[in-house]
Order: C-alpha cells, then sequence, then structure tokens
C-alpha cells in the first residue's frame, strides 16, 4: 500500500482556510487539476455520504465520497469510488490545525492506495505533488497566504 | 474540564526536534523554566509508566507520569501527579509533525484538566504561556527560528 503525505504552512488563519476546503463540492473553484464537479442525487456539499463527480482538466471523470467531515476538528476524510487512474482503495485525510503562535494554518494532507506493482513512485508523486502540493500553492495564492 | 491548546513551527527537521525532546527526562535540557529532574525507581526514561519529578526554576516540585509515547506519530503522553496548581485530571500531549515542504516541524503542545472554574483562565494562560509557549519558543532559539 502507498502512503502520502504532504504539508504546509499557510500564513492565513484556520478558519479562512477551513471555509474553503471544507467544502467537498467547491475543488473546481479553486484546485488547478479540477475542471467541473456536481454533488450526485441532490445531496448538500457538507452531508455526510455525499458523493462528488468531477471531471479533470485533461478529461478524466472521477467520483469520490465523503467519508468524515468534521468542523470541530477541521478535518475530512473521503474515498475514490471510480476512476480511471489504477489508485484503488483509496482513502485521503485532511486535517487544518491553527498554528496558534503565529495566527497561520497548518495543513496535513495523506492517503493510502493500491496501485499496480511498478508504479508506486510514479502515482505518489502524482498524488502528493500534482493534487496536494499544487493544491497548497492554489490555496495559498488565493488568500494571499 | 479545561483545555489549553498551543502550536508553533519549530525551523527544523520533525526527527531533530524529536531528538531533543523524546527523553522524558530532559527537560532541564531544553525548557528554560525546569532547574532540575530525576526519573523514580531507576527506570528508564522510555519506559512507560516511569515518573519524573522535576523542579521549576520557582522551586517547586512536580511529579510526571509518561503515559504514552510514540517514535513514530512522534508525540508524548503524560499526566501530573503532584504540583503546586490546584487542578486534577491534568493530561498533556506533546506532538510534531513534519512540514513536507519546508522541512521544518509543526509542534502542538495540549493539555486537559479539572479545576475550580474560577481558577481556569489564569491557569489556562498561565499554562499556555509559560509552559507551552515558553517551550517552544526556547526550541525555537536552539534551532535558530
Amino acid at each position: 500500500m502507498v502512503h502520502v503525505v504532504r504539508s504546509t504552512v499557510l500564513e492565513a488563519p484556520v478558519e479562512a482556510v477551513w471555509e474553503i476546503v471544507r467544502d467537498f463540492n467547491g475543488h473546481d473553484r479553486w484546485h488547478p487539476v479540477v475542471a467541473t464537479s456536481q454533488v450526485e442525487r441532490g445531496r448538500v456539499t457538507d452531508q455526510v455520504g455525499a458523493v462528488r463527480r468531477f471531471r479533470l482538466e485533461t478529461g478524466e471523470e472521477l467520483r469520490e465520497q465523503l467519508l468524515t467531515l468534521s468542523d470541530a476538528e477541521m478535518s475530512m476524510t473521503y474515498c475514490l469510488l471510480d476512476t480511471p487512474i489504477p489508485l484503488l482503495n483509496y482513502v485521503a485525510h485532511i486535517r487544518l490545525s491553527p498554528v496558534t503562535d503565529g495566527d497561520a494554518t497548518f495543513w496535513h494532507w495523506e492517503s493510502r492506495f493500491d496501485t499496480p506493482k511498478g508504479r508506486e513512485a510514479e502515482l505518489g508523486a502524482a498524488v502528493g505533488d500534482g493534487i496536494y502540493v499544487a493544491g497548497f500553492e492554489a490555496i495559498r495564492t488565493e488568500l494571499g497566504a | 474540564m479545561a483545555r489549553v491548546y498551543v502550536s508553533s513551527v519549530i525551523p527544523a527537521e520533525a526527527s531533530r526536534v524529536w531528538e531533543r525532546i523524546r527523553d522524558f527526562n530532559a527537560l532541564p535540557k531544553w525548557h528554560p523554566r525546569i532547574r532540575d529532574s530525576r526519573i523514580e525507581d531507576a527506570l528508564p526514561s522510555d519506559k512507560i509508566g516511569c515518573i519524573r519529578s522535576f523542579h521549576l526554576q520557582s522551586g517547586d516540585n512536580i511529579r510526571e507520569q509518561l503515559v504514552g509515547m510514540s517514535d513514530y506519530d512522534l508525540f508524548v503522553t503524560y499526566v501530573m501527579l503532584d504540583g503546586p496548581q490546584p487542578w486534577s485530571d491534568y493530561m498533556a500531549t506533546l506532538r510534531l509533525t513534519p512540514v513536507t515542504d519546508t522541512g521544518h516541524c509543526f509542534a502542538e503542545w495540549s493539555a486537559e484538566f479539572s479545576c475550580d472554574p474560577r481558577d481556569e483562565s489564569d491557569l489556562v494562560t498561565g499554562t499556555g504561556r509559560n509552559v507551552f509557549q515558553g517551550g517552544f519558543d526556547a526550541l525555537k532559539r536552539h534551532f535558530g527560528g
């Protein structure tokens, strides 16, 4: 099983970052690789169990389900349901924490998944750098942080 | 239960910061408020259940017991057995997490305890500022932050 971990510190209050990140269906507005996204079956974006169906800028369509959303812990967990990319048993976890001596935010984003033998490093980097780090940088720019 | 939470970013690899704070008997080496420390009954300082007996610079004696430690998740959890503060059921955790994009370390120190509601605000503020932030400031100075 591949374990991907990326983390960063944003110079912005944790509430401001969480407001953007907690919107499970909002990633098409801030993440550079996501073109369009919609929540299936009339659910709302912060409904645990909601499924987002989204299309990447490269054309692939994926479906992910929200498993955990906690405003108290500022954390969320979601899994991939359908993907043309071989990320199997993919579960990802986001956690935000305040940096109390600087009014900044620590953002921890990790996942575990199975993938065909020999593609671990390639897909680990694609997820870690192509999705997580690219997401950090997009929010950093959006918040001027 | 009253709760204290303080967090900071230390400009060093988490493994190096962990090396400095992991030893349950090492408070006098890195925390400016601690004068001396010993482990009771000649136990190893990483044996879960061992007790450290130490003095603050003010002369007060405190006894704390190690109840959890992880070299994998980089945290230490302890309870206070004796001390001058008017609280009970005091349990604290000091945790480190790598910041992957800078090679720095996110440090969190939290505690929960029971006390008279009239004392709560002073105890929360004092512990957070003097003990937790004071420790982080010393680590930041040591690692050149």
